[in-house]
């Protein structure tokens, strides 16, 4: 699929025209979506699982130490109705991602927003933004 | 055991061929078919209902919703508080938390909340005659299917399951699924309306055109409502749309292992 493609097809998503995004469990019970965090790294893990898929970055720390961040995104078929597919994130990729932060405390969060290095706006596809 | 085999390889060949069809309303198919998203084709639909060589509805087609996902009260057009809790029922709902959802743990969504959230399919075997079975195929949650016996009988005293046992029959142009022998685990809905064994449900099934799929279903349940109350779910067709694997418990967060009580 052309990145065009890709791009018309989240679009589409986000206009409600496709499936519906279906959320798993309770987005509020894990996450809280007045703690939305914000990280530019870069991509060390792709997990394309049920029934949410997730990345990991590194995050290099002010103080230099790096901690690697959890992302959680909706489920594989959905983000393929989406126009997502394993290989929209590689390992390697320079990203910035924002995401609202879990209440356990944990560095994970559910994705909010995706920005690859060509500078392309993806949409996450999670609860907390429907 | 080998009539339930042949039933099971018959409806495989069944789902085969309706897939690969290419006479039916649906066949509208997807370029990259299986996967879920396709061309999404220009389909009207308010366009006619379609039909089987002897006349009788196709309910075919990747349908959404029809069911309640976060509020039955809501989403039915319910007044608030309409819906008939005995005490106790309410008691426990308002108890209950999003995170207790059995859904969360990857549980199945029962009747009819199943229908509401993900991709689905009905699927009547065999279509070259009346029709002995109709399935329906989930995509989530979970993966799973229910199966509606056409023209037969409860068993006396059905076990408790989560589908329970369903018989159908035809009204005309209506699909009528009456079931019972439900078990009490999955919630009507993520607010967390709950029901007793003793739930009955009777789902009429009407393609209202091409597009459309009314689900107007009573929830007759004495354990936990003090009078059956009906409303109506519409699912939408999703031309190009393919139902797609969804197993839910592969990494779920929620622990399965020690099973779900």
């Amino acid at each position: 699929m052309s990145a065009t493609t890709r791009i018309l097809a989240v679009a589409l998503g986000l206009l409600g025209l496709g499936a519906p995004v279906v959320a798993h469990h309770a987005f509020s019970s894990e996450y809280d979506e007045n703690k939305v965090v914000t990280f530019k790294g870069t991509v060390t893990k792709i997990e394309w699982t049920n029934p949410h898929a997730r990345f990991f970055i590194d995050v290099v720390n002010p103080d230099k130490t790096t901690t690697n961040w959890s992302f959680e995104l909706a489920s594989p078929n959905s983000l393929t109705r989406e126009g997502w597919d394993r290989h929209t994130l590689t390992v390697g990729d320079a990203i910035t991602v924002s995401g609202f932060a879990a209440k356990s405390g944990k560095s994970m969060a559910s994705t909010r927003s995706v920005t690859t290095t060509d500078g392309k706006a993806l949409f996450g596809g999670t609860q907390g933004i429907q | 055991m080998k009539r339930t085999l042949l039933i099971a390889v018959s409806a495989c060949v069944a789902i085969a061929g309706l897939a690969a069809s290419a006479s039916l309303a649906f066949a509208q198919q997807a370029a990259e078919g299986g996967r879920g998203r396709g061309n999404r084709p220009r389909v009207a639909l308010d366009g006619p209902v379609p039909r089987y060589p002897d006349g009788t509805v196709d309910l075919g087609g990747a349908w959404t919703g029809g069911g309640p996902v976060q509020d039955m009260e809501a989403q039915g057009k319910f007044k608030p508080g309409e819906i008939p809790l005995l005490p106790w029922a309410k008691k426990l709902m308002e108890s209950r938390t999003p995170e207790d959802d059995p859904h969360a743990y990857c549980m199945p969504m029962g009747v009819p909340r199943q229908a509401g959230n993900y991709p689905w399919r009905f699927v009547q075997y065999p279509t070259h005659t009346k029709a002995s079975h109709i399935f329906v195929l989930w995509e989530g949650n979970i993966h799973s299917f229910r199966q509606i016996f056409m023209d037969a009988k409860h068993p006396a005293d059905p076990d408790p399951t989560w589908f329970g046992h369903s018989i159908g029959s035809w009204d005309r142009d209506t699909l009528v699924i009456d079931t019972v022998g439900f078990n009490d685990k999955f919630w009507f809905d993520r607010r967390g309306h709950p029901h007793t064994e003793q739930l009955h449900t009777i789902e009429r099934w009407t393609r209202k055109d091409l597009g459309h799929l009314d689900n107007q279903v009573t929830i007759d349940d004495p354990g936990a409502y003090s009078r059956p109350f009906t409303t109506t779910y519409t699912a939408t067709l999703q031309p190009g749309e393919e139902i797609m694997e969804y197993i839910c418990n592969e990494n779920n967060n929620y622990g399965v292992a020690g099973g779900f009580r």
